[in-house]
């Protein structure tokens, strides 16, 4: 008894730890773990990404950030997926659709045997309540399906859309990332009449082949197999690993810590192609980059079709590749990039003529002008190719005054027109010309939506809504080459070129394929090593 | 004493009151529509009126303030933009990854930082007493993404000894969640796995990390152990036969470290902002990386609530640093 009295303070403490070790160990049921610290843990069946920063929300009815999509695609299926590197759509969901003849009424057939990652069968009404909730949500996707006037379930196999009017872009929308198919019982994490907003913005509930199954924040997305999915993927597990510096992920990709790096920067790309297991992928992409010359509410001389001339005449686009992305982009001909239907490769563009420039210039009887170029940040080349700009335009007489800005304060400049000229990138979220000739020269789209040159021109409007709303393609490929004619000549933007996309992969990294819709995601489902 | 503490604590609640006006102005003033951010570029007018009246934003600047403050009163601290969920969950995910990260660095700042100054003083214009100079100028100078990617390719490129990136490796569950910080939970656990391999992972951050703090610290430990050695009470000391460590670390250094302590906390209340860096370089899930993230993003509940916790740890900080003055030498008026 003595004894006790006189330790206890040390049989407390004892207790005290004995009893904290009784909290769970997360490790303990002894993994056997290999002692050193930096074994490489790549095995066969696991892919790892290496991606620069965390995701946000991963809902698919509201997320319209790009980057969230690598994880949100393999995890959801779609009536319709795009077919291997094209941009044309092929069945998913939906093994058959039928359009009615004036456009409005989709009705598909679903394949059946399609299961969520809880085992529950895909029907028509897990469709319908898909599309309903994006709709009730109302956020960023709600816009694009704000077309939708009807959904109906016919049966367990049959679902039919029947829109407020004809919209031939519709069957494309599917394959995007929002027209994924959400499991109904997401309704049982509802919080507060959310829909389930909070849930699916750190989960997913779908039928894809994988499932997301751990995200620790600000470290990595763990992805693993769905059993209940019709495919058998090879991989068991992904990872999308955040490694923000570019710099550790050249390094872990040598090694062969991760399989791809997508945070290289173009300037970094040179070293990777000296690494014997990796190769670098290479590929025209949808990404465009171009300047706004604000037509409207901009310095009052751009309101002249010839000062917009001369401009897009005094940039030096060889040069401008070369000196902002290393040369690994392709000169933008007209404002649909090739690789998407509706390109047209005889779209006369302008030389780099300072001498036409200035004559252009001093027709329109303009001298000593300066204008403000609007940028900011978000892209690392920017700064570069507003230099680049300034330049350029300084050789054909016009003084440039550089305006950089933070990204959100920019977004809100375009959106007001309070800029002269500005850099900007755009790419499509689903395959078709709509993408860039009705956002970009629809004078209802003024602004931030996506006619950020302020441009109005009548002929303009009735060709391009015209081409929104028939069906037959050949017809709608006439109207939009029309409306590039003009939209060369008027010269409201300055189409300076397509990014390439460049992925540095391990060698023994199997059948990814790339599709230009489908930029940053991975067909995991069907690759291997 | 206790009136000092009072008063600070007082202070403390001024300083809390501040700097939630200051960030909420700052971020209000600044031209950028975080409803637009979160709908995307596409979203019709309707649509944007609609989340901006979700997210209160069509109210006068001052109810939102207000709001803004009752909501802070219940520890409500706003839904971030970005991430759509409340700013108090994402703040308690990612601080104590940056707290464990800073408190780290601040015990290798300290524990070499400290020896070594005192060394430097007492071999005073020897070969040690350079040999520190010109480490403690490299740390002063070296920027932090600098000496970052230098130890990343020696201990991971060269010498494979360490990783590059992350708290733990992928494999490896992290330890039950007790106070967040790894270390100390894997060691309440009892979960040996964890701990040692959230070890090898911390250790080149946190060392990348205090080298700046710990030079300044070895500068300061120098300068005020010279001039304490130097003092009469010392020499007495030595007359009376004391002599070695012990009149080093019992005489002198108690008294060389008091004008040290200001500098000691305050590389503290750096170490923990300083962090942004570091972590964005060795991929660190902390606090630094989220608010880098979510000022990109303009959001500004997130922002706001980052720069509450830090002012808070500062002021906090600061109190310790002046009780710790008063424990070493009461006669301090308070």
């Amino acid at each position: 008894m003595k004894m006790i009295k006189r330790f206890s303070p040390a049989f407390i403490s004892v207790l005290l730890l004995l009893s904290a070790a009784c909290a769970p160990n997360a490790n303990a049921p002894s993994k056997a773990k290999s002692s050193s610290p930096v074994v490489v843990d790549n095995a066969k069946d696991t892919f790892v990404v290496a991606i620069s920063a965390d995701q946000g929300t991963l809902d698919p009815a509201v997320t319209m950030d790009n980057s969230a999509w690598k994880i949100t695609y393999p995890a959801y299926e779609r009536l319709v997926e795009y077919d291997g590197s094209s941009t044309e759509v092929k069945p998913g969901l939906a093994k058959e659709w039928k359009v009615s003849k004036d456009g409005r009424t989709w009705t598909f057939t679903l394949e059946e045997g399609h299961r969520f990652a809880d085992g529950t069968p895909v029907d028509a009404e897990a469709v319908k309540f898909s599309f309903d909730r994006l709709l009730k949500i109302g956020k960023g996707p709600s816009e694009i399906y704000g077309i939708i006037s009807e959904i109906r379930a016919e049966n367990p196999t049959t679902v039919t859309f029947v829109l407020k009017q004809n919209f031939p872009p519709f069957l494309s929308t599917l394959a995007a990332n929002y027209g994924g198919i959400v499991n109904p019982k997401v309704m049982e994490q509802e919080q507060n009449g959310d829909l389930g907003q909070n849930y699916l913005a750190n989960h997913t509930m779908g039928s894809g082949a994988y499932q997301l199954t751990e995200w620790k924040k600000g470290q990595y997305i763990k992805l693993e197999q769905n059993p209940h999915s019709l495919k058998k993927p090879s991989f068991k597990t992904v990872y999308f690993k955040i490694v923000g510096d570019p710099s550790a992920q050249r390094l872990q990709l040598e090694k062969g810590e991760i399989d791809v790096a997508e945070g290289i920067p173009v300037e970094q790309i040179e070293s990777v192609k000296k690494m014997p297991d990796v190769k670098l992928l290479q590929q025209p992409s949808l990404l465009v980059d171009y300047l706004y010359i604000n037509t409207g509410k901009g310095n009052p001389a751009l309101k002249d079709p010839r000062v917009r001339r001369a401009i897009s005449h005094a940039i030096d686009y060889q040069s401008l590749i070369e000196a902002v992305q290393q040369g690994y982009a392709t000169r933008l001909r007209g404002p649909i990039p090739k690789g998407l239907w509706g390109h047209d490769p005889d779209t006369p563009v302008y030389d780099h003529d300072v001498e036409k420039a200035k004559s252009l210039l001093k027709e329109a009887g303009v001298t000593n002008l300066t204008l403000d170029l609007l940028y900011s940040d978000n892209k690392p080349w920017w700064e570069t190719e507003a230099l680049t700009v300034q330049a350029n335009l300084a050789e054909a007489g016009i003084q440039v005054k550089l305006k950089k800005v933070a990204y959100a304060t920019m977004r809100e400049m375009i959106d007001r027109g309070e800029f002269d000229l500005c850099t900007g990138v755009w790419s499509p979220d689903f395959a078709d010309p709509f993408m860039f000739m009705n956002n970009w020269f629809d004078s209802r789209n003024f602004g931030l939506a996506g006619n950020r040159a302020f441009y109005k021109n009548e002929e303009m409007d009735r060709l391009v809504r015209k081409a929104a709303s028939i069906n037959s393609k050949e017809e709608r490929i006439k109207l939009y080459r029309r409306a590039q004619r003009i939209a060369i000549d008027e010269a409201p933007y300055i189409y300076l070129y397509q990014k390439d996309f460049l992925l540095p992969i391990r060698k023994e990294v199997k059948g990814f394929v790339y599709n230009p819709m489908l930029e940053g995601i991975y067909n995991i489902a069907e690759m291997s090593k | 004493m206790k009136k000092m503490i009072v008063k600070r604590l007082l202070l403390l609640f001024l300083v809390i009151f501040g700097v939630t006006l200051m960030t909420f102005l700052m971020s209000h003033v600044i031209p950028g529509d975080p409803a637009r951010m979160m709908v995307g570029q596409r979203a019709s007018e309707e649509t944007l009126q609609r989340v901006r009246e979700q997210l209160g934003l069509d109210q006068p600047l001052w109810i939102q303030y207000v709001r803004y403050l009752k909501g802070l009163l219940s520890g409500d601290l706003g839904i971030s933009i970005r991430t759509q969920k409340p700013v108090l969950d994402d703040l308690i995910t990612f601080f104590p990854a940056t707290l464990e990260l800073a408190l780290l660095a601040f015990l290798f700042a300290i524990l070499i930082g400290v020896p070594l100054g005192v060394l430097a003083a007492v071999k005073k214009d020897t070969f040690w007493d350079h040999a520190s100079r010109l480490f403690s100028i490299a740390g002063v100078s070296t920027p932090v993404f600098w000496s970052g990617l230098v130890m990343i390719l020696i201990f991971y490129g060269y010498l494979g000894w360490f990783p590059s990136s992350g708290r733990l490796d992928m494999d490896v569950h992290p330890p039950t969640r007790i106070t967040g910080l790894y270390l100390a939970d894997s060691l309440l656990t009892l979960d040996f796995i964890a701990f040692k391999n959230s070890l090898w992972h911390i250790l080149i951050p946190a060392l990348t990390l205090s080298y700046a703090q710990l030079a300044i610290i070895t500068r300061q430990v120098r300068a005020s152990m010279i001039e304490v050695l130097e003092q009469d009470y010392i020499r007495t000391a030595i007359a009376n036969g004391i002599h070695g460590p012990f009149l080093l670390f019992r005489y002198a250094l108690k008294n060389a470290l008091i004008p040290a302590v200001t500098v000691i906390g305050t590389s503290f209340g750096s170490l923990l902002g300083g962090a942004v860096v570091t972590e964005t370089i060795f991929g660190w899930p902390g606090m630094g990386k989220y608010v880098v993230e979510s000022i990109a993003y303009l959001d500004f509940p997130a922002i706001m609530g980052f720069s509450l916790v830090i002012a808070v740890g500062y002021v906090l900080i600061n109190l310790l640093v002046d009780l710790t003055y008063f424990l070493l030498n009461p006669q301090i008026k308070e």
